[in-house]
């Protein structure tokens, strides 16, 4: 006999529904509250309108900061979509050694972001591996400002992503492959389709939905990218703070003791509208190849 | 129904978030009680206290100081939490927000001036009449705000800026460690021989100015109220002038533009670099990143007003325990005990007592017993150079500024405007 209490939902899902209330609706609702307001953290903090996102239009680095994640999220994109598929491609093969290569790959996912940066900011630097061979085969007379740059520093920033990334999209294609029923690929290949065409239209239509939210999660964290940026500039964002990222300018005004919380609230829900519309146009994309 | 449900859950939260916005106000203790109570109450039950990276190197130093306080006053209870380097100032904030702050806190002048603000810190000058009378008065003065009266801390240990000169890249690129510059002109121009004679390999200089120079320039750096910025000088832009030129001319390296202030010593660490400036126990932490170079260092004074700071210790107003927390505060940086701190490492006492004492003035004929001599007498100069106002945002954009100016792509003037003004907008909002 079983007994059907109207309750017994509720008391399995309470858990979960206090969990997403506390640690994500309440702080998003209080993103939007603290927005119109000039709170500090240490309390305070009155209503003031529409101020905050009034001086959004006025502020010229937020303007670069937008520019510095959209360029970022439009050169990761292509990259990060096309080159772990073919990495996938090139290590899903059978042949001897082929997990060491794999392995390799998905070394820097596993390793952290900020020491990796670190990393990357030694190689990189005046003195650096990269400098040191450039000015050694004489390529350059002087050192490449690879860390000051404006457009340099972004680009240095966007490479360390791409080759961090690489493995870990590289997997999620892995078993996006191994769904694609081989018998395709032999039925293409017995009406004489090369490996391009069997590519082209057994391979990639298979992946598609996984491309789909590769994409996607390439778009949103490309668009919050901070710890790149911020250890290779040191936290300066470069001269002028020119190759900050919007996320580099919410944790500056957020940080200390003076952090201004109405300001980076407007910060942040202007980002989460941001990363709204590439997600939008992607499932948009995706419905209609559908 | 559903409606009714997502109105009361909108309403529900919306109370909510505006309680967590804490729109009231801070701590509501009366300050004149608080003080009373701290002067003239027994010294007795449990106190705590914060310091701010001392464990592992300087804990047999505090336990010491600790059981001595037990010691003279029966009783009482000492906990000692000492919270680690890195993240100290949002460790304070978040205690300061939830009102759990120990009953004595070491804060610097810049961490304690917005908790005073908040109305949460007690004015100790209020409980302890013998304070400007005992403490130098850069001590005491660094915790005196424009604005705010009161005294928000005891001055604890105090340190200032040394030049440290590399003499084998120096000699080794036909300069004398003996000579060292002693002008921005003069350092501009042993760079140039520097840059010249190795090459480019090695420079002199490996900084950005920053408010510090400014201020040695002759620049007024804010208002005397402490309201604005106005370093945005015709003086400020000419000495900013200097620095571009000579980056442009190649006398500092490319990465200076976005290092930040520690970048130059991890050159000098290096032998990259042959001038940092740094406080007085330097030599003796460069004996183990660089043992080779530590021998080879000439101290010297800095160049102009040398930069005076401050550690301090506050009592929260909030505190339980006011008058054991009021006699901890001054047992741990009375003459004595700071004067027992200073022979273990390179700091200086802010008790006028301690002035006297031979062991700060004599070297002991090594180059670091030579830098603690030249930073003590640094000391009597030594002022507040950077205003306490000056935040981490605020730092950040001056710096970025800079760095926007000496690469080229904005005029001093142009920059300088930039950040004032953004440093305004942050002082008000």
């Amino acid at each position: 006999m079983t007994h059907r209490r109207w309750f017994t939902p509720w008391l399995l899902a309470g858990p979960a529904i206090v969990w997403l209330a506390v640690f994500n609706l309440w702080p998003a609702v209080n993103t939007v509250i603290l927005s119109f307001t000039n709170a500090k953290p240490l309390g305070g903090g009155q209503f003031t309108g529409l101020e905050n996102y009034g001086r959004l239009l006025d502020d010229e680095q937020l303007a670069d900061a937008l520019l510095n994640s959209i360029v970022f999220m439009l050169v990761c994109l292509p990259l990060l979509t096309v080159l772990p598929l073919l990495l996938a491609l090139l290590v899903q093969r059978r042949i001897p050694g082929i997990t060491f290569f794999r392995t390799a790959f998905y070394t820097p996912v596993i390793a952290s972001a900020v020491v990796v940066a670190l990393i990357w900011g030694w190689v990189l630097d005046d003195r650096g591996l990269v400098n040191g061979v450039l000015q050694q085969s004489g390529l350059t007379d002087s050192p490449v400002s690879f860390l000051t740059g404006r457009w340099l520093l972004l680009f240095s920033a966007i490479a360390l992503t791409v080759w961090k990334g690489l493995g870990y999209y590289m997997v999620i294609y892995l078993s996006a492959l191994a769904n694609v029923p081989p018998e395709l690929h032999e039925a293409a290949a017995v009406d004489g389709a090369g490996p391009v065409s069997r590519f082209r239209h057994v391979t990639l239509p298979g992946v598609r939905p996984t491309m789909v939210l590769i994409s996607a999660l390439i778009s949103v964290s490309s668009l919050r990218v901070f710890s790149e940026l911020y250890v290779l500039s040191h936290g300066q964002g470069g001269p002028g703070g020119r190759d900050m990222s919007v996320v580099m300018l919410i944790q500056m005004y957020s940080r200390g003791f003076n952090g201004h919380l109405g300001y980076a609230s407007a910060l942040s829900l202007l980002l989460f509208v941001v990363t709204l519309g590439p997600m939008l146009f992607l499932m948009r994309l995706n419905r209609k190849a559908a | 129904m559903r409606r009714i449900w997502a109105a009361l859950t909108t309403t529900a939260f919306t109370a909510a978030a505006l309680t967590g916005c804490g729109l009231g106000s801070g701590d509501t203790k009366n300050s004149d009680s608080v003080a009373s109570a701290a002067a003239t109450g027994e010294v007795k039950g449990k106190v705590s206290l914060q310091t701010w990276a001392l464990k592992p190197k300087f804990t047999d130093y505090m336990q010491g100081v600790i059981d001595g306080f037990k010691k003279k006053y029966p009783g009482v209870e000492v906990e000692w939490l000492d919270q680690p380097g890195e993240g100290y100032s949002d460790k304070v904030l978040s205690q300061a927000a939830a009102g759990t702050l120990p009953d004595v806190v070491n804060l610097p002048p810049d961490f304690a001036l917005p908790l005073a603000k908040k109305d949460l810190l007690l004015d100790v000058a209020k409980a302890d009449a013998k304070l400007a009378d005992e403490y130098v008065p850069g001590g005491v003065d660094a915790y005196r705000y424009a604005g705010l009266p009161g005294t928000f801390g005891y001055p604890w240990y105090l340190n200032t800026d040394v030049n440290y000169w590399s003499s084998d890249l120096l000699t080794k690129n036909g300069l004398d460690p003996k000579k060292p510059p002693t002008t921005l002109d003069e350092l501009i121009a042993q760079a140039r021989v520097m840059k010249d004679r190795s090459g480019g390999q090695a420079y002199l200089m490996s900084r950005k100015p920053g408010i510090g120079d400014f201020y040695n320039a002759g620049v007024k750096i804010m208002s005397d109220d402490g309201r604005t910025f106005t370093f945005n000088t015709p003086e400020a832009a000419a000495l900013l002038d200097k620095y571009r030129d000579a980056f442009k001319a190649g006398l500092l390296p490319n990465d200076v533009l976005t290092n930040t202030y520690a970048g130059n010593s991890k050159l000098f660490n290096a032998g990259t670099v042959a001038w940092t400036t740094a406080g007085a126990n330097y030599i003796t932490s460069l004996a183990t990143d660089n043992p080779t170079l530590a021998p080879k260092v000439v101290p010297s004074p800095a160049m102009a007003t040398p930069p005076l700071y401050v550690q301090g210790l506050s009592i929260p107003k909030g505190t339980k325990n006011p008058a054991a927390a009021l006699a901890l505060a001054r047992w741990v940086t009375s003459a004595e005990n700071q004067a027992a701190f200073a022979h273990l490492t390179s700091i200086f006492p802010s008790t006028k007592a301690s002035a006297d004492d031979p062991f700060f003035s004599r070297s002991d004929g090594t180059n670091a017993g030579d830098a603690k001599v030249i930073a003590f007498n640094s000391l009597a100069k030594a002022k507040l150079i950077q205003p306490v106002q000056v935040d981490d945002a605020m730092s950040t954009i001056v710096n970025q500024q800079i760095a926007l100016a000496m690469s080229g792509d904005a005029s001093s003037k142009q920059a300088l405007d930039t950040a004032v003004e953004q440093c305004n907008k942050l002082l008000k909002g």
